[in-house]
């Protein structure tokens, strides 16, 4: 069978970058940099794209095109071809496979609720919530968590999980080129337009309460931007930076490996990787940085803007933003694009997600498309219940830990130090500028080499003891909630396990073939 | 908003949007020196 190839190269940068933009970018970023010194936090947070970020853009799309030159789609068969001496390499490369699954699990049930919510949001189903306890009251019931005037159970939930479950399997089964290039390249640019009309709309806002002057749009860009020089010897704070940096490009999960396998040898990958990470910053800082907190501030103030923030990004995604827009003119029609809008970012981002456990399924064990999608469909359609049915037993951020940030440092740093010091940076540096059309400083051949990974290790060692710990040993899981955590963590082993038999099966497999041959 | 959250305000604006110029131009200054890659038919 012949192999997959990107239609254009605009096709896969949209594709990386809409991997990249994701709800984090609008909701997790502007609360990271309020919380975390304001504009000081720019300036670990530029260090960290500069240093792990880009870094790490461009050791992904290098392995990934790599990789797929020896038809591996996915981080098993390229670990294997980068160290193929080393005969347990590729099943570290599982956690390519792993994690994306793992998110996929409950990003898609999150996604849902975006769709929901636009078609709330359009035909006012909310706009009776004119308080925060009163759209709280909506979500819990929507969630299922509560029975009241506006739910009674998890039917509708179910329902616009079902649509957007089946929406991502249709993308899937395009493909690469007539389904998720597609998708990308038409999505991220009407996501830009619904993006700056929202962000105009902000601006325009001025003082909404003339009886508190104070509360006004500039205080909201101050309260998100004015230094805090302090914040810049707090070692929590280029911690949160690197963490926000890691997370928004979307390395780390395998994702961008598996898009880069679809590359031609001569087909650039520094230019492209550093396009795509420009878009999503475009998308975060700018973007992301002008909507949610300056809007919340010109409408509740300062004191309230920061027990907002604290609340997390559900509570500001879906709580504070349709109430702020409900208070603007055409409040229905902003909601909606709102709405819309993390929804392209999210089916941008869940489509990534399946790919590298699709690709696995074709490549390895030469099932077709149309097969792949619909063994990967039927597996996380199962899967996914558990998100939906436990959201509120601690189920959702047990995977979240596994799946979105345990799996994406370490991968990280394997996938590091696999390419700079195993691969060896001689032969990286030559693979990366093979058909680039942009000549890398020099420089990042030391700091992919030393820095990168140093900066990898530190933050995986800072993380594991301020977050790890805590969460391995369950300290702040409810007592009721224990034996939920533990059935997911069981539910991640089986799957780990499994994943890695068909790496085994696989391999054993091909050998018997090359023997017969 | 202090001087202060104007000038990061600003500053970071202006390195994004020179980071998206500079990607932009040179990708549309490499298709049209290349053209864009042949699209192969999918499998």
């Amino acid at each position: 069978m012949a192999r997959e190839r990107w239609g254009s190269r605009i096709g896969i940068i949209m594709a990386v970058a809409g991997s990249a933009i994701g709800l984090g970018n609008f909701l997790r970023f502007p609360v990271q940099a309020a919380q975390n010194g304001g504009g000081a936090f720019m300036i670990p947070y530029f260090v960290a794209i500069l240093l792990l970020g880009l870094p790490l853009m461009w050791i992904e799309w290098t392995v990934g095109r790599f990789g797929g030159g020896f038809g591996h789609s996915t981080a098993p068969g390229m670990f294997h071809t980068l160290w193929n001496k080393n005969r347990f390499i590729k099943y570290f490369g599982v956690i390519g496979i792993f994690g994306p699954i793992v998110i996929y699990i409950y990003y898609v049930y999150i996604e849902s609720w975006l769709l929901g919510y636009s078609w709330f949001a359009l035909t006012g189903r909310y706009s009776a919530c004119t308080t925060s306890e009163e759209m709280t009251a909506f979500l819990r019931g929507y969630q299922g968590a509560a029975s009241n005037e506006h739910f009674s159970g998890l039917g509708t939930a179910y329902l616009f999980f079902l649509i957007t479950f089946a929406a991502n399997l249709i993308v899937l089964y395009g493909g690469i080129r007539r389904g998720i290039e597609v998708v990308c390249k038409y999505g991220l640019p009407v996501l830009f337009v619904l993006g700056v009309a929202l962000m105009i709309r902000v601006f325009t806002l001025g003082t909404p309460d003339p009886a508190a002057p104070e509360n006004n749009v500039v205080g909201g860009l101050g309260y998100l931007w004015n230094p805090k020089w302090s914040a810049l010897l707090d070692a929590k704070v280029w911690l949160a930076a690197a963490g926000q940096v890691f997370f928004t490009l979307s390395v780390g999960i395998g994702v961008i490996l598996t898009y880069a396998s679809y590359l031609t040898k001569k087909d650039d990958v520094a230019l492209s990787g550093l396009s795509a990470a420009a878009t999503n910053e475009l998308a975060e800082v700018i973007i992301g940085g002008s909507i949610v907190i300056p809007a919340a501030f010109a409408f509740f103030g300062a004191a309230a803007t920061t027990a907002i923030a604290q609340g997390g990004a559900f509570n500001l995604g879906f709580v504070t933003m349709p109430l702020v827009l409900q208070k603007m003119a055409w409040g229905n029609l902003l909601g909606f694009a709102w709405f819309v809008l993390l929804f392209i970012a999210g089916i941008t981002s869940s489509v990534s997600l399946a790919q590298p456990a699709i690709a696995f399924l074709e490549d390895e064990f030469n099932l077709s498309r149309k097969e792949a999608t619909l063994i990967f469909g039927l597996n996380t359609f199962v899967l996914c219940h558990a998100a939906i049915f436990f959201l509120g037993n601690g189920v959702v951020d047990e995977l979240d830990f596994w799946g979105g940030t345990f799996c994406l440092v370490l991968f990280a740093t394997i996938e590091t130090i696999l390419f700079a010091w195993v691969f060896g940076m001689e032969n990286a540096w030559t693979e990366l500028h093979v058909g680039s059309d942009i000549t890398i400083p020099r420089v990042y051949r030391f700091i992919i080499k030393y820095v990168t990974p140093a900066f990898l290790l530190l933050v995986l060692g800072f993380w594991l003891v301020q977050e790890g710990v805590p969460v391995i040993l369950m300290k702040n899981v409810k007592p009721e909630n224990v034996r939920y955590v533990l059935g997911t963590r069981i539910m991640l082993v089986a799957l780990f396990a499994n994943l890695a038999a068909m790496v085994w099966f696989a391999w054993r497999h091909r050998r018997a073939q090359e023997a017969i041959a | 908003m202090n001087p202060g959250g104007w000038i990061f305000m600003g500053a970071s604006w202006l390195f994004i949007l020179a980071l998206v110029a500079f990607s932009l131009v040179r990708v549309l200054a490499a298709k049209e020196e290349g053209g864009e890659p042949p699209a192969p038919s999918a499998k």
